[in-house]
């Protein structure tokens, strides 16, 4: 089973924290001006403090330029919201979870928190329902790292808290990271 | 293995058919005064009959909440195929949730057949296949048929009856 990305949204429908893996198609950084942040995500080829192999180097050229982060990370959202009203709206009942969705080349695994927090996972097509994962996510290391961290403040405004939100967010999760590898 | 819904959606995004088939529950209610209305409902003598039966199956809804659904399906299955990790990618061919999945096979001409139901139908695939040979017998060889208009015809309607009735065995 092939992983190819993991994006969490807060409860304001920002993107908080990405991470790619194995993607022959990349994002690219977000376009100068734009609203997202370059350190919320984590490309595999950010390079920071990381030298690249030859081997890597070849590797990447077998990659496609993808959209601008921000243009992803918006498109991710409009169709995680989209599905998630047609299906309530389909059932009738406002209790109805979208999970998931599947296309020839990737699946979509979607878990939501109560507090609205959404966790999402691109994985190849053929991988069983990784919500399980992805509520592991959440109660262990979104928890004990990110909850609980004094110093993410979710509901500040302005530039200067939502830096220091992000990088708590970027800190923690870098860590919890390895420990779930 | 419930057959809920068949839709057709057009290459532009336009519902052409949409028909309801078993599984289908009354709308729940949503509107404050429907809500108290059910509750002094539940309150007088007729309390045992339950209002709203809630059971598996998807909700009986307007003809335009079903023209919008499917322009916003339209719209995502092109995007889902923009978001791709990997070079190459279709757009969304099973969208999954927790009672019910829809199954949407999109022919080389563009045209979406969507097949709403229950998640442990395993045949979908294969039903959407038949639906899509209906769909060129009785309505693509139709003299009477304008492209991309709604389709009305009593043939396709009994070719997918017959297709429903029998992919739940």
């Amino acid at each position: 089973m092939t992983i190819y990305a993991l994006y969490i949204y807060d409860r304001h429908c920002e993107c908080i924290y990405y991470h790619d893996w194995h993607q022959t198609r990349k994002p690219q950084p977000p376009r100068a001006g734009g609203t997202y942040r370059r350190d919320v995500a984590r490309y595999d080829n950010d390079g920071e403090g990381d030298v690249a192999t030859e081997e890597e180097v070849a590797k990447r050229k077998g990659t496609v330029a993808g959209l601008p982060f921000d243009e992803q990370a918006k498109l991710v959202y409009g169709v995680l919201l989209s599905l998630r009203n047609m299906v309530k709206k389909l059932s009738g009942r406002d209790s109805e979870q979208f999970t998931a969705y599947r296309t020839s080349s990737y699946k979509f695994h979607l878990y939501t928190t109560p507090t609205n927090f959404h966790f999402i996972m691109m994985s190849d097509p053929l991988a069983d329902s990784l919500r399980g994962v992805l509520r592991q996510l959440y109660v262990g290391p979104f928890l004990a790292y990110v909850v609980r961290n004094p110093l993410v403040d979710w509901d500040r405004e302005g530039q200067d808290g939502k830096e220091s939100r992000e990088k708590g967010v970027d800190n923690d999760l870098t860590s919890s990271d390895t420990r779930d590898r | 293995m419930t057959v809920y819904g068949v839709w057709v959606i057009n290459k532009a995004g336009g519902l052409i058919f949409q028909r309801n088939y078993g599984g289908i529950k009354p709308l729940t209610p949503r509107s404050g005064l429907l809500c108290f209305l059910t509750s002094v409902r539940s309150l007088s003598a007729h309390c045992n009959e339950p209002v709203t039966t809630i059971s598996d199956g998807i909700a009986q809804l307007s003809a335009n909440e079903y023209l919008v659904m499917a322009g916003t399906l339209h719209g995502v299955h092109a995007i889902t195929s923009r978001i791709a990790p990997v070079a190459k990618s279709s757009g969304v061919q099973i969208i999954e949730s927790e009672s019910f999945k829809m199954t949407i096979h999109m022919t080389l001409t563009g045209i979406k057949f969507v097949l709403i139901s229950s998640t442990d139908m395993s045949n979908a695939e294969s039903v959407l296949q038949k639906v899509y040979e209906a769909y060129a017998d009785a309505v693509m060889k139709n003299p009477f048929y304008t492209l991309e208009m709604p389709i009305n015809a009593t043939g396709f309607d009994a070719r997918m009856n017959a297709i429903v009735a029998a992919s739940g065995t």
